[in-house]
């Protein structure tokens, strides 16, 4: 799986912001176990300290926190000229919650309970913010996109997409080697923000997938148990 | 009441004066008149013979004087104090030697011959009306008062009466008798329409109170069932009592986060029905094509109604049809009705949304051949929780259509759910939203 640091060479510094020494625990094993270096602080007023002296890749920030709450202290070191990206973590999920999490300052909300995955994804996510502002071809492996022309090719074959198809192979492509949760997919690809109960996203990905992998063709669409999805070549 | 009496007697006693004021004025100054065109015998003659004429009744008082105030003739032997013979109207009061004091209206001018007439008028009439105005008033008064007073204690003790009853509902309420009700009657009067409303609000109290409860019991019971999965599963894992190897290990691992997620998928289900029902802002309401809508919802279904083998098709009014609504909300209002579609329908079924007018009303259809509902079960499936027998055993929270309904409530539209096949429940659902008439809505012809 991927748990290289951005380009292997430098590593990533997380700062988590937990108060729950069990959830703060289980995160930073985690994130260390794919190489990052996390840096956890238990209260506010000691994440705001360390979001302002330390270099941090991506910060992790919980809403409640003693001392001072997630919002507060992501409000300061945003007024401090702060840029690292943060991952509001909270057990309110309302939309009202989502978005003062995100007026404060934060890059993406995650509600509690969350799925470790999920929680991975995002953070990788926010790590590789995709430079997709000049970008007009995306290369992964086989696989050729041209934004312009709208056409796809793996190899010297064509693949013929419907534009739904054509979207979602885009955000893949745009995110090599990372995993994509289905929650992700809904809500970046169709901007829809519910939990279906049929297994929607896996067929759309089936779909693709049938037309990305030919039979004999290395797999480049790989689903992960429990997780999602990663698109991925092994060249 | 006192006050009305007062205001009525005070403007009845200025009318009254008034109006005896000028009548005076018109005799004294006519009379006044007759007189100074006579000659001066003529003159003294009349004023001499009035003692025994007719005219005394109207005019009471006449004299005649001469420029230094001393009689010449007439009953009137005294000049009245403070009377100046400039030929207006005085009000002068008298005060004989004997008797009481008496008003009178005096009119003095000078006659050809150097003499000056006097006349008075006698304010009697107006005082013995006065007095009988005051008479009345007062006998009046008494009963009025004694009336009042009377139906002021009456209704005053029967609205006590009403207040106090309602003291003892809202005590028995307190004591957690949820079912009392205040005294509210026919509504008549304002009294009884504000019990009428706090009854209404305690039935909706009550009725929230007993959705809650509902809640908790099910909550309770669909979350303690895959938590007790997952705690099953788990004391047999640490007992060791099946294989312990890593392959089982991780199934029960496997199992138990399945379990977990369930659970998770029943809160965050719940806590999205309270966030819509709690949501009294319409902040994201707009137009909303309603062709597009559906439109979006098809093209991120098909895949699935395809990969189900089942037909899944879409119609539309080629007329444009809006709604007034939160976009968002609408999309995971159908996604689940599509949802629920797809996943109750059998291979080879057949799936079909329609967007047209009713009347007036726009409306959008989902309509399915799958499982059906039957018609006793038809409110149920809205309420919370609820599964029918048929579906249990198909993975869902149950609360897909409690979210469908919360959302309908917030846009004013309503479900209907019908069968496709009336009397033959086997054969699928429609389920139909109708959305109100609204003024922001435009129909392009």
């Amino acid at each position: 799986m991927n748990s290289a640091s951005l380009d292997g060479a430098e590593e990533i510094r997380v700062l988590l912001v937990e108060d729950d020494a069990d959830i703060a625990e289980e995160i930073s094993a985690e994130l260390k176990s794919r190489g990052f270096f996390v840096a956890v602080a238990e209260t506010g007023g000691i994440g705001l300290e360390q979001a302002l002296t330390g270099q941090y890749n991506v910060m992790i920030v919980d809403r409640m926190l003693p001392e001072l709450d997630g919002l507060s202290l992501i409000e300061t070191v945003r007024q401090n000229g702060g840029r690292t990206p943060v991952l509001v973590l909270s057990a309110l999920g309302a939309v009202d919650d989502r978005v003062s999490g995100l007026k404060a300052g934060g890059d993406d909300y995650l509600t509690k309970p969350f799925a470790m995955v999920e929680l991975i994804a995002r953070i990788e996510a926010l790590l590789r913010r995709p430079d997709d502002t000049r970008q007009t071809v995306l290369r992964v492996g086989p696989l050729v996109m041209d934004l312009i022309d709208r056409k796809v090719k793996r190899d010297d074959r064509e693949i013929e997409l419907l534009p739904r198809e054509f979207r979602l192979l885009e955000y893949l492509m745009r995110r090599p080697g990372q995993i994509l949760t289905r929650a992700m997919l809904l809500e970046e690809v169709w901007n829809y923000r519910f939990t279906p109960q049929t297994n929607l996203v896996d067929v759309h990905i089936g779909k693709l997938r049938r037309k990305v992998d030919a039979s004999g063709e290395q797999t480049l669409i790989h689903s992960i148990r429990g997780a999602g999805f990663t698109l991925q070549s092994s060249d | 009441m006192l006050g009305t009496i007062a205001v009525q007697f005070s403007l009845t006693y200025t009318q009254m004066t008034s109006f005896e004021f000028r009548r005076s004025g018109q005799v004294l100054n006519g009379e006044m008149k007759l007189l100074l065109a006579m000659t001066p015998e003529h003159l003294e003659y009349v004023i001499r013979e009035r003692a025994t004429d007719d005219l005394r009744l109207v005019v009471n008082e006449a004299g005649i004087f001469t420029a230094s105030h001393q009689p010449v003739a007439g009953e009137l032997r005294v000049w009245p104090d403070g009377l100046v013979a400039d030929g207006k109207l005085h009000n002068i009061v008298m005060e004989p030697e004997e008797g009481s004091p008496y008003a009178l209206r005096f009119l003095a001018a000078r006659a050809p011959g150097g003499h000056i007439v006097v006349l008075g008028r006698s304010l009697h009439v107006l005082d013995e009306q006065k007095l009988m105005l005051r008479h009345a008033s007062l006998v009046t008064l008494v009963p009025i008062v004694f009336f009042a007073l009377l139906a002021g204690t009456w209704l005053s003790h029967r609205a006590l009466t009403r207040v106090e009853e309602m003291h003892e509902a809202v005590d028995l309420i307190m004591q957690g008798d949820i079912h009392e009700r205040l005294p509210a009657g026919a509504e008549q009067d304002e009294l009884q329409r504000l019990a009428g409303s706090v009854n209404r609000m305690l039935d909706r109290l009550e009725q929230l109170m007993r959705d809650m409860k509902s809640v908790g019991d099910d909550i309770a019971h669909d979350l303690r069932t895959p938590l007790a999965r997952v705690r099953v599963g788990l004391e047999r894992a640490l007992s060791g009592s099946q294989a312990s190897s890593a392959e089982a290990l991780r199934s029960v691992i496997e199992r138990a986060i399945d379990n977990l997620d369930q659970c998770f998928a029943i809160i965050t289900a719940l806590l999205r029905l309270t966030e819509i029902d709690n949501s009294k802002g319409r902040a994201a309401f707009a137009r909303i094509d309603l062709a597009e809508l559906v439109r979006d919802i098809v093209d991120l279904y098909e895949p699935i109604a395809e990969s189900e083998n089942i037909d899944f098709s879409f119609h539309c009014s080629p007329k444009e049809i809006s709604v007034y609504g939160d976009r968002d909300l609408l999309i995971e209002m159908l996604g689940n009705l599509v949802d629920n579609a797809i996943k109750f329908t059998p291979e080879g079924g057949r799936v079909q949304i329609s967007v047209s007018m009713s009347g007036h009303h726009p409306f959008i259809a989902v309509e399915d051949t799958g499982i059906g509902i039957q018609p006793d079960e038809k409110h149920a499936v809205l309420s919370r929780f609820y599964r029918s027998d048929k579906s249990r055993h198909i993975p869902g929270s149950g609360l897909g259509l409690s979210l469908v309904a919360s959302i309908l409530r917030l846009h004013n539209a309503e479900l209907k759910i019908l069968d496709t096949h009336p009397g033959v429940p086997e054969k699928g659902v429609c389920f139909l939203v109708l959305f109100p008439t609204s003024d922001l809505i435009q129909y392009d012809e």
